[in-house]
C-alpha cells in the first residue's frame, strides 16, 4: 500500500476488515505497527521525506460492504449501501475525495511485481488474465484449503490434482460452485475448463473471491441455488428494487420446488426475473445473486424438472420430495443402520434385509452414511407412497 | 456541446447531464419514481432504465444517473427496456398492490394483476429513499433513514420512535410518490383541520393578479424556518425553489426595504380587517371544522383555492344543511354597535353558491335584511324564490352534537318562537372592523379616529374623502365599513381630489396660517413639538459667507390648519396667526368691552 500510495501521491490509508474477522484485525494491526517501527509507515518513510500512514477500520459485517461504494460509505461512517457508478471512486471516492480501492490480495502482488518486475508478473496466467489467484477449496474434496495457482489453469488441475479429487466410494464429481455466495455452479463435464475471468464468465460464474465448493452427487443444485439466494436475501442492503424484491421472489419460487410445489412455468418466470436482477441492479452483489440460480437452471434444468413434475430430488436433500427406501436385495442385514437411526424407524432381524418406516423417518441421512453397502437410496415420495398404500390394504385385507 | 443519440434521434446536450435530463428536456418518456429534479440521482427504483447499445457499458443502464457522453447511442424502448421495466414494476406491484401510481404504471407495462403473491397488501413505501435524502439534502433535519437491510427495510425516524429531529415541514409527504407518509398532529387542533389556507410555503394569493407572482410565506417556508430554529447554524436549508427556477426569479437574501418618498398628497387605503368570532363563545367558532367565518367560505367556494371550489365538510362530504347566521359581532352591544353594512348581501350569495353548488337547504338568521344597493333588492327576492329558508331573527347559539352535527337556536321574530335546527355547516357572517393597528397609522398621519376605531373624515357631508390634515386623504373600508362598489366610487372622488390639488400650479390655502417672526424666534422647537399636523420644521439661519450661526422655526403653509396651538406654546411670542394676530383679537376684545 505505501508503493501504490507513493505512486498515486496519498498520505492515507485505510485496511476494512469484517469485525467478525478478529484474528485478522488483531495480525493486521501488529502488521502495520510493525511497518510503523520499520519506516515504511508513518512520516518520513525511509528517509525520503514522504509520509504514509494506515487506519484499520473494523466493519460491522455486511456482505455488501465489500462493494467499493458500500465499503467507502461504511468507512465514512454512514450505512453501507452502494451507490451508482460514474463518478467513479478514482473520480470522487472517500469524503468525495480521488480514491484507489483493491482487494488485499492485489496489493499482495505489488512488491511482487515491483522487484521481479512485469514481465515476469505477466509470464504467469493467461494473455488476458495475469498472474496468480488464490481459491479456498472447500466442500467434497480430500484437501481442503487454501491454493495458489496461475491463472488459466484447468479447472480439472485444481479439483483432481491439488484437490485430490472427490472423497468416498463411487461419489461422483457433479459441479463447481465458484466465486462464494454469488457465483455460478460450473457442471463437471466442464472440467476441462481454464481459470481465467473470462472462461468463468463465459460459463456463468465469477471469479468472485476465489470461494471454491466442490460438490458431488449428493448435492442437489436447487437446493444450493435456494441456499445461496437465502443467504444474499439478507445480505442485500435493500436499496435498488431488482435486487431487493427479485431476489426474495426467485427464492419464494425456489422454496415451492423444493417443498413440491413447483410448476413448469416457475422455471421461465425464474429465468426471467434472473436475467432481469442481472441486468438492472445497482451494484456488484444483486448483478451477481442470480448466478447461482441461473447457472444451475442452465445446466441442471433436468434436475429442476424432476423435482417439479416427478416431485423427486434425486440428490436426496430436499426433505419433502424423497423418501429413503433400503433395496432388498442389497442389504444384508448388519443392523449398521438400523443402530444409527435417532427415530427407531428401521426393523429388521439380522441378515434379513431391514425396512425403513417412512412415517417415522426424518430423512436425517444417518442411515445412509453408515451404510457400507450403499443398499440405502432417496426413491421419489410416491412410490414410497404407493408402497405403503399397498402395504395398508393388505392389512385391512388381513 | 454533446450530441448523442436517443431512439434514432440526434440530440444535443449539455456536458455533466443526465441521459433523464436530456430525455425529458426533449420530451422522451422514461419512467421514474425515486427521481426528483432538486435531489441528487439515487438509482434505486430502476424503473428510468434504458439500453445502452454500444461501448465498454452497453447493456441497461439508469438513465438518471448515467452522464451522457459524445456518441452516446441510447435505445429508451428496446425489447429489454420493456422487459426490465415490466418485471420491475411486477415486483413492485407485488409489494405495493394498492398504490395506485404503480398500478397505472403497471398497467402500461400490460400489467393487470400482482404476478407475485402479495403478502402486505397494505403497504405503501417502495423504498425509493425520496423522503430520506428530502430530509438530509434539502430540509437538512435528517430526521428519518432507512433502517435494516434487505428485504426488512423501512424508513423511520431513529428506533422507530418520536423524534425532535422532526420539524414537521411535510416535505416528505410532497416527494413521497406514493403518499405512504402521512403528517399526524401532535395536538388536536381543529383550525389546523381546516383546509382553508395555503398548502404550501410558496403560493399565488390570488390567481387572478396581474401579474401572477407567487409570494413565500416566511413563516413556514423551510429555509427560514430552519435558520430560525438553529439561530442561522443552518442557513443554505431545501431552497428547492431556487434550484428548478429557470428564470432565477427567487433570491433568498433579499431584505425589505424601507423606500423614501417626497409625495404632495397620501391617500389611506388600510382597509379592515374580520373581528375574532371566538369573542362570543356561543357561536362556537373552533369548536368544530364546520363553523365557518364569511370569508373562510369564499375560501373554501374559491376556484382557486384548496378545494378547487367544492363546498365541502371538514371530512370530504357535501352538507345537506347549513345555516348563515348574520351580524356576528355586529349591532351588538357586546360587540361592535354598528352595522358591517357588507354582512347581508354577502351571506344571500354564499346562500345562493351553497344551494347552487351542493343543492344543501341554507337557512339565514339575519334581524333585518338590509339590501340598499342598486339590484340587491332584486337579489334578495330571487334568493327566496330559490327556496332559502328566512329566519328572521338573531342566531343566538351554536351547540357541536356529538354527531359532529350542529345546532343553531335563534328566535324567529315573524312567528314569536325561539326555533332551532341542525346542520352540517355554519357560516357566520361577522362583522369587519378597524384593523389592530389603525391607531399606529392614525397618528402617523395626524388622522381622528370616530368611536368605532375607523378613520375620521374632515366633514360626514361636505368633505367625506379630505382629513383634518391637508394632503392627507382616506378611501374605502378604512373609513368606514362599505362594500365594493361604495369602495371604488369613494376611491374615485378621492382620486378627483388628489388630481384637483395637483392641476393648479399653487396650492391655495385658507389665509388663517400661523408665521414665525425670524427676528424673535430662539429656535427652541416647542411649537414644533406640539403642532398635530406636523407642519413646522426647523431652519437654519446663515450669515453672509453662508456659515450656519443660528435656528429658527418656519410654518409649511400648505400643511398648517390655523389651529394655534404653536401660538399658545410660544415663549418668546414668535409666532403669529394670520388673521388672529394678538393685535386683532385684543382689539377685537377691546371693543367688545367698550360695548358694554
Amino acid at each position: 500500500m505505501t508503493i501504490g500510495a507513493y505512486a498515486i501521491g496519498a498520505h492515507r490509508g485505510f485496511v476494512y476488515v469484517r469485525d467478525e474477522y478478529p484474528l485478522a484485525v488483531k495480525n493486521m494491526g501488529i502488521a502495520i505497527e510493525q511497518a510503523r517501527e520499520h519506516g515504511l509507515l508513518g512520516e518520513n518513510i525511509l528517509n525520503s521525506g514522504y509520509n504514509f500512514d494506515v487506519k484499520i477500520v473494523r466493519g460491522a459485517g455486511a456482505f455488501v460492504c465489500g462493494e467499493e461504494t458500500a465499503l467507502m460509505a461504511s468507512i465514512e461512517g454512514r450505512a453501507g449501501t452502494p451507490r451508482s457508478r460514474p463518478p467513479y471512486p478514482a473520480q470522487k471516492g472517500l469524503w468525495g475525495k480521488p480514491t484507489d480501492i483493491n482487494n488485499v490480495k492485489t496489493w499482495a502482488t505489488v512488491p511482487q511485481i515491483i522487484s521481479n518486475g512485469a514481465r515476469w508478473y505477466s509470464q504467469i496466467g493467461t494473455e488476458t488474465s495475469k498472474g496468480t489467484m488464490i481459491f479456498s477449496l472447500v466442500g467434497k474434496i480430500k484437501n481442503t484449503g487454501l491454493v495458489e495457482v496461475p491463472m488459466g489453469i484447468p479447472l480439472r488441475d485444481l479439483i483432481m490434482n491439488i484437490g485430490g479429487g472427490v472423497p468416498g466410494r463411487k461419489k461422483n464429481l457433479k459441479a463447481v460452485q465458484t466465486g462464494g455466495p454469488s457465483g455460478g455452479c460450473i457442471p463437471a463435464n466442464l472440467l476441462d475448463l481454464p481459470v481465467d475471468y473470462e472462461h468463468l464468465t463465459e460459463v456463468g460464474s465469477i471469479m468472485g473471491s476465489g470461494g471454491m465448493i466442490v460438490m458431488d452427487e449428493t448435492t442437489c443444485m436447487v437446493d444450493i441455488a435456494r441456499y445461496f439466494l437465502d443467504f444474499l436475501k439478507d445480505e442485500s442492503c435493500g436499496k435498488c428494487t431488482p435486487c431487493r424484491e427479485g431476489i426474495r421472489r426467485m427464492l419464494d419460487i425456489l422454496i415451492r420446488i423444493t417443498q413440491g410445489e413447483g410448476q413448469m412455468q416457475d422455471l421461465d418466470t425464474l429465468e426471467q426475473l434472473g436475467r432481469v436482477v442481472q441486468a438492472t441492479s445497482l451494484c456488484g452483489l444483486g448483478q451477481t445473486a442470480p448466478n447461482p440460480l441461473l447457472s444451475t437452471l442452465h445446466y441442471f434444468r433436468q434436475e429442476y424438472e424432476t423435482h417439479i413434475k416427478d416431485k423427486f430430488c434425486p440428490a436426496g436433500v430436499c426433505r419433502s420430495l424423497f423418501a429413503y427406501y433400503i433395496i432388498p436385495e442389497k442389504c444384508p442385514g448388519c443392523q449398521l443402520c438400523l443402530k444409527a437411526c435417532p427415530q427407531d424407524a428401521i426393523t429388521g432381524d439380522k441378515k434379513v434385509a431391514h425396512v425403513i418406516d417412512e412415517v417415522k423417518c426424518l430423512q436425517c441421512g444417518e442411515c445412509v452414511k453408515v451404510c457400507r453397502m450403499d443398499a440405502i437410496v432417496a426413491r421419489p415420495k410416491s412410490e414410497a407412497m404407493d408402497a405403503q398404500g399397498a402395504q395398508g390394504v393388505k392389512e385391512v385385507v388381513a | 456541446m454533446i450530441t448523442l443519440t436517443i431512439d434514432g434521434q440526434l440530440v444535443q446536450a449539455e456536458e455533466g447531464q443526465t441521459i433523464l435530463e436530456v430525455c425529458r428536456k426533449n420530451s422522451i418518456d422514461i419512467p421514474t419514481l425515486c427521481y426528483h429534479p432538486v435531489l441528487e440521482p439515487f438509482g434505486a427504483c430502476r424503473l428510468c432504465t434504458v439500453e445502452i447499445v454500444q461501448g465498454a457499458r452497453a447493456g441497461l443502464q439508469t438513465a438518471c444517473t448515467y452522464p451522457v457522453v459524445e456518441g452516446l447511442e441510447v435505445s429508451t424502448s428496446s425489447p429489454s427496456v420493456v422487459e426490465a421495466r415490466r418485471m420491475i414494476l411486477g415486483l413492485l406491484l407485488s409489494r405495493c398492490p394498492n398504490v395506485p401510481v404503480i398500478q397505472d404504471l403497471a398497467l402500461e407495462y400490460g400489467i393487470k394483476e400482482p404476478p407475485f403473491p402479495t403478502d402486505h397488501p397494505e403497504e405503501d413505501c417502495i423504498l425509493c429513499g425520496l423522503c430520506v435524502r428530502a430530509c438530509h439534502e434539502l430540509v437538512k433535519a435528517g430526521a428519518i433513514n432507512f433502517a435494516d437491510r434487505g428485504v426488512d427495510r423501512v424508513i423511520g425516524p431513529p428506533f422507530m420512535e418520536k423524534t425532535r429531529d422532526c420539524i414537521g415541514c411535510g416535505a416528505c409527504t410532497i416527494v413521497c410518490p406514493t403518499g405512504a407518509i402521512r403528517i399526524v398532529l401532535e395536538k388536536e387542533a381543529v383550525y389546523l383541520d381546516k383546509p382553508l389556507g395555503p398548502t404550501s410555503a410558496i403560493y399565488v394569493p390570488s390567481l387572478q393578479a396581474v401579474p401572477r407572482v407567487p409570494v413565500i410565506d416566511t413563516d413556514t417556508f423551510i429555509r427560514f424556518r430552519q435558520q430560525d430554529r438553529t439561530n442561522g447554524e443552518i442557513s443554505d436549508a431545501c431552497g428547492a425553489c431556487q434550484m428548478v427556477c429557470e428564470a432565477g426569479a427567487i433570491d433568498f437574501t433579499r431584505q425589505a426595504e424601507t423606500v423614501e418618498l417626497d409625495v404632495g398628497t397620501i391617500v389611506v387605503a388600510t382597509g379592515f380587517e374580520m373581528w375574532d368570532p371566538t369573542q362570543l363563545s356561543q357561536y362556537s367558532y373552533g369548536r368544530s371544522p364546520n363553523i365557518i367565518t364569511g370569508l373562510e367560505f369564499e375560501r373554501l367556494s374559491n376556484a382557486a383555492g384548496i378545494t378547487g371550489g367544492q363546498i365541502v365538510l371538514a371530512d370530504g362530504r357535501k352538507p345537506e344543511r347549513a345555516a348563515v347566521i348574520h351580524c356576528v359581532g355586529s349591532r351588538d352591544h357586546n360587540a361592535h354597535e354598528y352595522c358591517s353594512r357588507i354582512c347581508c348581501m354577502y351571506s344571500l350569495k354564499q346562500a345562493h353558491l351553497v344551494k347552487d353548488k351542493t343543492g344543501a337547504e341554507v337557512y339565514e338568521f339575519y334581524m333585518d335584511m338590509r339590501s340598499f344597493g342598486k339590484g340587491y333588492e332584486e337579489f334578495y327576492e330571487r334568493i327566496q324564490e330559490e327556496g332559502v329558508t328566512m329566519v328572521r331573527g338573531r342566531g343566538a347559539e351554536v351547540n357541536v352534537l356529538e354527531n359532529g352535527k350542529l345546532r343553531v337556536k335563534g328566535e324567529d321574530a315573524n312567528l314569536g318562537r325561539v326555533v332551532s335546527v341542525d346542520v352540517d355547516m355554519v357560516v357566520l357572517s361577522t362583522a369587519i372592523q378597524a384593523p389592530q393597528d389603525a391607531g399606529k397609522v392614525a397618528s402617523l398621519f395626524g388622522l381622528s379616529r370616530s368611536p368605532d376605531g375607523f378613520f375620521a373624515e374632515a366633514h360626514p357631508k361636505l368633505r367625506p374623502v379630505e382629513t383634518n390634515t391637508a394632503g392627507v386623504f382616506v378611501a374605502g373600508a378604512c373609513q368606514s365599513p362599505r362594500d365594493i362598489p361604495d369602495a371604488v366610487a369613494m376611491a374615485s372622488a378621492t382620486s378627483a381630489k388628489v388630481l384637483g390639488l395637483f392641476s393648479a400650479d399653487e396650492l391655495e390655502r385658507e389665509p388663517a396660517v400661523a408665521v414665525v417672526s425670524e427676528q424673535t424666534c430662539i429656535g427652541c422647537m416647542r411649537c414644533a413639538l406640539v403642532c398635530p399636523y406636523g407642519a413646522i420644521e426647523q431652519r437654519d439661519i446663515c450669515t453672509v459667507d453662508g456659515q450656519v450661526c443660528g435656528h429658527t422655526a418656519y410654518v409649511n403653509p400648505g400643511v398648517c390648519q390655523g389651529c394655534g396651538t404653536c401660538e399658545a406654546v410660544c415663549l418668546s411670542n414668535s409666532v403669529e396667526l394670520q388673521t388672529f394676530t394678538d393685535e386683532q383679537v385684543y382689539s377685537e376684545i377691546n371693543a367688545l368691552c367698550a360695548w358694554e
